[in-house]
């Protein structure tokens, strides 16, 4: 169980114009999962592979405990790095793989052997331990680049883009693994994806990283209900965006008055709800009149514009939902307040 | 790992890249100084008299130096024309193709590279003695394609192998004869290709000594016989001169392709042999 | 055309030329070698070139110092390339410098830096004077013997300085198409530097470094001119010795020669097996 801060964590390579990394702080609690999210290049990798100890900050800190790590040497830091493309050492078994680390630190082969049978078994690869690397699949080889540095029990286990290399139904797999792994070790994690649904997905807590300035640190959850900015919700398919007045119980904009939930802040600024949060119909508070401009089936969706007030409207939905409904229909949506929130301008 | 470095590593650094500096460049040094020297004998650090007259004999027309520079580019001009004409349509066939056979065909290519010219030249010689072949320069010419072919094959396999056949299908739909899309479509593309492997290939054949020995028989005195009878025979300052004038071609050819000699191109594989 | 046909085409030119020049020629210096060779009367192949030169001492002398030359230039050049590979590896001032050198070094022929060698290395050459003139010695006679030497010094710094750049190149690419990320992954799980060079970079150039050293023994082991212009009288290099029994006014002396030649060839044959095998290794992976 560690805590880790990073403190002002900045990172400026030799000859270029701006920092890859500008002053990120952050507070991982023990045994939390972290995501930093963010676009490619707004310099994720390098803080990880600061925190790993394989680059050195240009300024700023990094704690475990309370102790700065800054003069420990990679292997001496207790943070273990897997790498996107896993990078299996091509010349070494499976199992020589796994027990890489082990060896390293001078343990006894049989002890090795023994650890490294367990550590297959328990990410579901067992008897695989003579193959070579190149005879597994994708998400066999990340499960094994997993296993690999587990094995080692890091203070800090820390993941480039753990999902990104795996298909769909993998993807959820090496989720619950990752998850169930993490939390029976209590092993404190922090990755670092470009995509939003890899972060939600398994992490406790996102930090997202925009134009190089961390915009929010929060529950997954909170970038869908209660984004910080307009390109905070953006960033998370946020497609709404209305400007108008709030004085923080209603909305005044384009399509009339709308009621907001209570912690709604005040002032000038835009109103903002999720597609998928529109309710077909009249029935609560927030009722509007819209005509159909555009209907389109995207497959296990059905995305409707709308026209209303003079602006418009995306909502999407089930498609069986709208069978009935067509391009020039006049119908009644609804706005639960729940679903809405104010951005400032 | 960068900027973890100590000054220590930094300073161990910066000392063993001296030092190999200094050992790449230090052969050569005396070469250069020898053919400025008149009478350069131990122990004097540096020559006493410093003349022109090593350059002037080996520049000058009875010498026979300036004779045979032209014999020694003859030669390789000769014997890189043959290679790239028989190379470029093997490296087509090896870099394009599967087929049964390959592996066989590609250890044929490359054991010349491997085995060393005093192993074939000796039996070889034995048979152009026979054919009239020996001591003349098409004899040498000849041998020299032992070394050259394969190493131009090779390189034009890897550049056939990077060459996508879909441009010349384009072209043939578009209503090219083979020849005309051989020489609109393909030459334009393995053309830097052709260039690079043939100064290299230029190279190897200039660097033969052994072959030329053997086969030319003493009576085709190329440039390295003629520089090492003067380094036998104690004329130092001739051979300072003589060498400088040989590894000119290298130094123009290594200006001219300095982008494409990194490791990972085939050409490198064939330095070995000079 | 079938595509069988066009292969047999474009490879007809090459292998004819290689078949009969190469192929040929070491066939006609087989039968030669067991003093075969019909078309002038000899129709009984026999043993009693090879009987001749195993049971001269010369030729096993020959043989240690052959085989010593190659293998001692083939493994101090890959220990100092591996090193400057490293070296030039990270971004520091000279770097470029060194790797011009690296490849102006490749362009030079072997016979220049062997003059090149016996102009610093010989016993009047420029060492032999340094050292004079710090009182060192007084008479060249007094430094010790760097060229013509039993040792066969000379010749292999002559090697080391050629082979070094060749193999480093080679390393080096390589390992710049390896990259650093490897060798992080070893320090994140714990491996000191050291560690991850022994247990991750090195086995992870080894195939291109044993291709490149391959190359490098074979040469050594084959080359004339640089043992001619650098080595002892007794006991020479195997080529040399060839050379010398092939150029020998007693005609019988040929197939002697024709006997070393192809004992080279067999050896550099094993060496060519063992370069096909390794680069298979380096590709399998």
């Amino acid at each position: 169980m560690t805590h880790v801060s990073l403190q002002d964590l900045t990172k400026v390579y030799p000859g270029a114009a701006s920092p890859a990394l500008d002053r990120l702080s952050l507070e991982i609690a023990s045994g939390d999962l972290v995501a930093i999210l963010g676009p490619s290049g707004c310099g994720k990798t390098t803080a990880m592979k600061m925190v790993a100890g394989l680059l050195s900050p240009s300024a700023g800190n990094i704690l475990f405990d309370g102790r700065s790590v800054l003069k420990d040497k990679p292997n001496e830091r207790g943070s273990v790095m897997v790498f996107q493309n896993h990078l299996l050492f091509p010349y070494m078994t499976v199992a020589a793989n796994v027990g890489f680390g082990l060896k390293m630190r001078g343990v006894d082969p049989v002890q090795i052997a023994q650890r490294v049978d367990r550590m297959l078994e328990q990410v579901r690869l067992p008897g695989l331990g003579g193959r070579k690397p190149s005879e597994l699949s994708g998400g066999q080889q990340q499960r094994v680049a997993l296993a690999r540095a587990l094995i080692v029990q890091p203070k800090v286990l820390l993941l480039d883009e753990p999902l990104s290399n795996l298909d769909a139904h993998l993807r959820l797999e090496m989720r619950d693994l990752i998850r169930t792994l993490q939390q029976e070790m209590s092993i404190t994690t922090i990755f670092v994806t470009h995509d939003q649904e890899e972060a939600v997905i398994l992490a406790d807590k996102v930090a997202l990283i925009l134009d190089g300035e961390m915009r929010q640190y929060d529950k997954a959850d909170m970038f869908y209900r209660r984004p910080a900015d307009g390109a905070v919700a953006r960033f998370f398919g946020g497609r709404n965006f209305i400007p108008g007045t709030s004085d923080g119980a209603s909305f005044e904009g384009p399509f009339g008055s709308v009621k907001l939930p209570p912690d709604a802040m005040a002032g000038r600024g835009e109103l903002t709800f999720r597609p998928e949060n529109v309710v077909l119909g009249g029935c609560g508070p927030n009722q509007l009149a819209c005509l159909v401009a555009q209907k389109t089936f995207l497959g296990t969706q059905t995305r409707l514009i709308l026209n209303t007030g003079g602006t418009s409207i995306e909502m999407t939905g089930n498609p069986a939902q709208f069978d009935g409904v067509r391009v020039g229909d006049h119908i009644t949506i609804s706005l639960p307040p729940d679903t809405l929130w104010m951005l400032t301008a | 790992m960068s900027g973890a470095d100590g000054v220590f590593t930094r300073s161990f650094r910066v000392i063993t890249a001296l030092v190999l500096i200094v050992w790449l460049v230090l052969p050569l040094i005396p070469l250069g100084i020898w053919s400025f020297a008149k009478g350069w004998f131990f122990p004097d650090l540096l020559p006493r008299v410093w003349t022109l007259d090593a350059w002037e004999y080996a520049l000058s027309d009875t010498a026979g130096v300036m004779d045979s520079l032209g014999l020694t580019i003859y030669i390789s001009v000769c014997a890189t024309a043959l290679s790239i004409l028989v190379g470029v349509p093997a490296g087509r066939a090896l870099g394009m193709y599967r087929f049964r056979g390959k592996a066989a065909v590609e250890l044929a290519i490359l054991a010349p590279t491997i085995v060393p010219g005093i192993a074939v030249a000796l039996g070889i010689h034995s048979v152009f003695i026979w054919l009239g072949l020996a001591n003349t320069v098409n004899g040498v010419i000849l041998v020299h394609l032992i070394p050259t072919i394969p190493y131009m094959t090779l390189v034009m396999a890897g550049v056939f192998a990077n060459h996508d056949p879909a441009f010349e299908q384009q072209a043939r739909s578009l209503g090219a004869t083979p020849l005309k899309t051989f020489w609109y479509v393909t030459l334009p593309a393995i053309l830097p290709g052709i260039v690079v492997g043939g100064l290299f290939a230029f190279l190897v054949s200039w660097s033969q000594y052994i072959l030329t020995l053997l086969i030319g028989g003493g009576r085709v005195v190329t440039l390295p016989l003629l520089l090492f009878n003067f380094a036998t025979s104690g004329r130092n300052d001739i051979a300072g001169a003589i060498g400088m004038i040989y590894i000119l071609p290298g130094v123009i050819i290594l200006c001219l392709t300095a982008r494409h000699l990194s490791g990972r191109s085939s050409a490198v594989g064939g330095y070995g042999r000079l | 055309m079938s595509d069988r046909t066009k292969i047999i085409l474009l490879l007809l030119p090459a292998l004819s030329v290689i078949g009969l020049l190469f192929f040929g020629g070491l066939a006609i210096g087989l039968m030669r070698s067991f003093n075969y060779m019909p078309v002038i009367g000899l129709t009984e192949p026999n043993l009693a070139a090879y009987v001749a030169i195993f049971s001269d001492r010369e030729f096993y002398l020959s043989f240690a110092l052959t085989f010593h030359i190659a293998f001692t230039s083939t493994v101090i050049s890959c220990v100092l390339a591996v090193g400057a590979a490293l070296l030039l590896r990270r971004a520091f001032i000279g770097r470029v410098i060194i790797n011009f050198l690296f490849q102006l070094n490749l362009t030079v022929p072997h016979l220049v830096g062997a003059i090149g060698i016996l102009y610093l290395f010989s016993q009047s050459g420029s060492f032999a004077r340094l050292a004079a003139e710090w009182e060192l010695i007084a008479r060249p006679a007094e430094f010790p013997a760097l060229v013509y030497d039993p040792y066969a010094i000379g010749i292999i710094l002559q090697y080391v300085w050629k082979e070094v750049p060749f193999i480093g190149v080679i390393i080096l690419a390589n390992m710049q198409t390896i990259g650093e990320d490897y060798e992080s992954v070893a320090r994140s799980l714990g491996a000191s530097k050291w560690q991850s060079f022994r247990h991750v970079l090195l086995p992870l150039i080894a195939p291109g470094l044993s291709s490149a050293s391959v190359i490098v023994f074979a040469f050594t082991f084959g080359a004339y001119e640089i043992p001619a212009l650098l080595g002892a009288n007794y006991p020479a290099a195997l080529p040399v010795l060839a050379y010398r029994s092939y150029t020998d006014v007693d005609l019988a002396s040929r197939p002697e020669a024709m006997a070393i030649a192809i004992l080279i060839a067999l050896l550099s044959a094993a060496m060519l097996c063992a370069y096909i095998r390794l680069s298979r290794r380096g590709m399998g992976r």
